[in-house]
């Protein structure tokens, strides 16, 4: 992991708040390019709010979010997947009631999209560029392992293929950096398994992640680096090993019953 | 009318009295036509032509058959009601919990309904005839004249709050209505908890006919009875449902308040067109910046 | 240009070209579309067709902003304010129609550009309801802005566009004219990426968002691009009527497009043109009844959209899996707006 050089994606003293509620509180942490983040916290300690006040669902009360140099604090989705930062959400991954193959071609809209005349008069540019991406498409479903799928209904693939052609459809719109709220939840432990593994795979081609979760086990065996949340803030940041060693962690975050159990996370996670 | 003719005491007694009867019928339309929404998600676009019925009710119980006025109008509205479970057991009841298939079906039953009525009775219009021509007068030694009130006026208000004050009892303080209210926070589980879903339907449905058909027969008897009689208070219906919140029961009724008296008094000062103007202005506006209304809860 | 893509760019495109079956279709009814003034010259039927190619662009167009996800109630509205652009800029300015038509494009479009941002930000029934009102609104504008609308008589004696459409055939052959170019261009548009983008958000905003699409912007010019295209709607139908009145652009006569939509099964524009075939052209036969007429039109609505909101696609889909023995996936918009 490289910590030189300007980072991908810094975020500094950001702050979301809902009325009284203070849901995130003075966040600040850096993504550098080929990096996988992850951030953990219990439910309800702010990871969704923080990802959703970063990927502009929601415009933070305070803070500044900076991607490969442009400020975006507050841009509208649509906008950071211009710039190459695209999010998955946690309930609506997939089109399910559109093929394996379209949902890819809905995912790379930004690589299809000739501009208005172009679409409508279906141009030399237009077919030129669909032509494009549905090779790439091809390329995408074999390297994910989906090519068998090209032509079925998402809606009918058990639910891990559902969770990896999540990921496709974020990749056709080939991100620079990814972020995944709850890739892995509800998925079974083969299935976790087979997650990870794409994940890294993603980033063995050159992108950055981000990945939201609860499970230890999985954030642990993944990620660069590991950011706790906890009541909306920062409780540790570091390599996974660090953070879990971290006595504030183990005591709010895990309790100090399972301080057993994350010393043998810790021993698993430098394997990976 | 100029403005500084309008701001004596009397004449504002007279209209807030118009401003309150005619409330008091938009807030039994409107109560019909959210309880309906609550309980069964059916947007009820044939809502105006069970008032029409309610109309047709009393038109013929008190002025063919000279029903005692004060007899009349809940027995036209009972009667209604009792003959609507034809439509409730062979339309709406496919509609139940089908919000967007209710609103396009429910239209089709207005366009039969109203089109049967043209059918039966012709288009033209016809007037139910006053059951109270006197005026009451009173006040004089207060204001320095007296304030002149209709007497249908009052009559139509005092008629509306007691089926309003029936209704609030029902609903309240009976087994039917914790039925009711258990089956508008969640059908599932109150079916779940033993609430049999189809009985709270159907007395829900004969509620909602009878006020509406009650208020239909007021409404006729203030205005007009024919076939278009349940264009206007379904508009209304409609706007102080969302004013106050779809599927809120006190939302309809602060709704209906909110609506009936600025209309009243805008009409008054300005003339009809601009008090329409203004509601749907600002019922439109609310919407866009609380699209669930006053009181209801957003989703 | 992307950043850093993982895949590199190919080339050699797969194109689709319709199949041999839908382009016999079309040609048939192409034929048919213009033979039907010559066969039935002189007749009352033309006068129906010249109607149905009018509700065919009202169909179609209202269809870009149903896609979308939204149902708008205030369609007719846009129509009747191209209707009466057409009209006054004729009849009070001395316009030429050609020119007129622009104006009853530009106007809706307007008016769609200024109402459009403010109701798109509603969504599901809350959008139902308000355009609901809005329709209502303009039809009290209608009313009551007296000097120009002439009130609630409306305007009398509204010429031809040009003289020589005071033939019938003539007026049927133009208004073909611009169904098929409306229409086409809206089966297009839908066809392209922007098409694709539409679909993708109405079933997925969040997701289609995060894949880059501009959704707001897109619903906001589409919005526009109906009322525009409406008002070529409304200018020919008054242009034809000889008379425009603010009774025919209510928010019942907007749910008329709606449901011919929904007959059409909601996300489809040759079902779109299908609905308003039927809408049209069963009442205009059974014209000396007007009122059972009605009823029965009510009744109709009634019993389809109790046993098949997906419209007469989800007709043709359930009769074609009972020929061919299979489950056949209806996941019509209607439903799915149902569910919620």
């Amino acid at each position: 992991m490289s910590t030189g050089g300007a980072p991908l994606l810094a975020v500094e003293g950001l702050s979301m708040t809902f009325g009284a509620l203070k849901a995130v509180q003075d966040l600040s942490f850096t993504v550098h390019d080929g990096e996988i983040l992850g951030i953990i916290g219990p439910n309800g300690a702010g990871k969704t709010t923080a990802v959703n006040a970063i990927s502009g669902t929601f415009k933070p009360t305070a803070g500044r979010v900076t991607f490969d140099g442009h400020l975006v604090t507050g841009f509208a989705p649509h906008r950071l997947a211009e710039l190459g930062l695209v999010r998955t959400y946690q309930a609506t991954t997939v089109y399910g009631t559109q093929t394996v193959r379209e949902n890819c071609r809905r995912g790379a809209f930004l690589h299809l999209y000739p501009g208005f005349f172009d679409a409508l008069i279906s141009s030399a540019k237009a077919r030129a560029m669909r032509a494009a991406v549905e090779k790439e498409i091809d390329r995408l479903l074999d390297w994910l392992g989906l090519a068998q799928f090209a032509d079925t209904e998402a809606r009918n693939l058990p639910y891990g293929v559902q969770k990896t052609l999540g990921m496709a459809i974020a990749m056709a719109a080939r991100p620079r950096l990814i972020m995944l709220d709850e890739p892995v939840a509800g998925l079974s432990a083969e299935e976790t398994d087979h997650v990870r593994d794409t994940i890294k795979r993603i980033r063995a081609s050159g992108i950055s992640a981000i990945v939201i979760d609860h499970n230890m086990r999985f954030i642990s065996g993944l990620c660069d680096r590991v950011l706790v949340i906890h009541h909306g803030q920062e409780l540790a940041i570091g390599t996974p090993a660090e953070v879990m060693s971290h006595p504030d962690v183990i005591e709010a975050y895990l309790g100090k019953g399972h301080a057993a159990a994350t010393a043998k996370a810790n021993h698993a996670a430098p394997g990976h | 009318m100029s403005f500084t003719d309008l701001l004596t005491p009397v004449l504002m007694g007279q209209v807030l009295l118009d401003g309150m009867s005619i409330s008091s019928i938009y807030i039994l339309i409107a109560l019909g036509f959210t309880l309906l929404f609550g309980i069964m998600r059916v947007v009820n676009f044939a809502h105006g032509e069970f008032a029409m019925l309610g109309g047709w009710g009393l038109y013929y119980l008190y002025g063919q058959f000279n029903v005692p006025f004060l007899l009349a109008v809940p027995l036209a509205g009972a009667i209604v009601a009792v003959c609507s479970l034809v439509f409730e057991q062979f339309v709406f009841r496919f509609f139940y919990q089908k919000m967007f298939q209710s609103m396009i079906g429910l239209l089709g039953l207005s366009t039969a309904m109203i089109y049967t009525a043209v059918i039966i009775w012709d288009a033209y219009e016809r007037q139910i005839p006053p059951a109270f021509t006197s005026t009451l007068e009173f006040g004089e030694s207060i204001f320095g004249e007296s304030l002149l009130l209709p007497t249908d006026r009052v009559v139509v208000f005092l008629v509306s709050m007691a089926t309003l004050a029936a209704f609030y009892f029902l609903i309240m303080h009976t087994r039917m209505g914790l039925g009711m209210r258990a089956a508008a926070q969640d059908v599932e589980v109150a079916e779940a908890m033993g609430i049999r879903t189809r009985t709270v339907y159907r007395q829900a449905f004969l509620l909602a006919i009878f006020m509406t058909a009650v208020a239909g027969a007021l409404y006729g008897q203030i205005y007009f009875l024919s076939y278009e009689l349940g264009s206007q208070p379904l508009l209304k219906a409609f706007i102080v449902v969302i004013l106050g919140g779809m599927g809120s029961i006190p939302g309809a009724a602060l709704g209906g308040v909110i609506l009936g008296m600025s209309e009243t008094f805008l009409a008054t000062l300005f003339g009809a067109a601009v008090s329409n103007f203004v509601s749907f202005g600002v019922v439109i506006l609310i919407l866009i910046i609380r699209p669930w209304g006053l009181l209801g809860k957003p989703e | 240009m992307s950043p850093q893509a993982p895949l590199s760019l190919g080339a050699a495109p797969p194109r689709t070209m319709p199949g041999a079956g839908l382009l016999a279709i079309s040609a048939l009814a192409g034929a048919v579309l213009l033979a039907w003034p010559i066969v039935f010259q002189g007749s009352f039927l033309v006068y129906i067709a010249t109607l149905v190619m009018q509700f065919s662009i009202g169909a179609c167009s209202l269809q870009l902003i149903i896609r979308t996800g939204h149902i708008s109630m205030s369609h007719q509205a846009f129509v009747g304010i191209g209707g009466y652009t057409s009209v006054i800029l004729v009849m009070k300015a001395g316009w030429a129609w050609h020119f007129a038509l622009l104006a009853a494009i530009a106007a809706p479009a307007l008016a769609g550009a200024v109402i459009g941002p403010i109701l798109l930000r509603l969504t599901g029934k809350y959008f139902v309801l308000v355009t609901f009102l809005f329709g209502e609104i303009v039809r009290l504008v209608f009313i009551d802005w007296q000097s120009m609308t002439g009130g609630s008589n409306g305007i009398f004696e509204i010429p031809k566009p040009y003289p020589w459409m005071n033939d019938p055939t003539a007026y049927y052959y133009v208004s073909l004219g611009f169904a098929v170019a409306c229409v086409g261009f809206c089966i297009r548009l839908m066809r392209s990426e922007i098409g694709r983008a539409i679909d993708a958000m109405r079933e997925g905003p969040n997701l289609t968002e995060c894949a880059g699409v501009p959704v707001f912007r897109i619903k906001v010019v589409m919005f526009i691009i109906a009322c525009g295209l409406s008002g070529v709607m409304g200018s020919l139908n008054a242009h034809m009527n000889n008379v425009i009145t603010p009774g025919n652009y209510g928010p019942m006569e907007s749910l008329n497009l709606v449901v011919m939509n929904v007959l059409g099964g909601m996300t489809n524009m040759a079902g779109a043109i299908i609905g308003a075939v039927f809408l049209i052209a069963l009442p205009e036969l059974l014209r000396g009844y007007v009122e059972w007429q009605r009823v029965f039109y009510g009744i109709i609505l009634i019993v389809v959209m109790a046993s098949m909101p997906g419209g007469m696609v989800e007709l043709l889909a359930r009769l074609r899996s009972r020929l061919t023995g299979r489950e056949a996936h209806l996941a019509s918009a209607v439903a799915a707006e149902g569910r919620t």
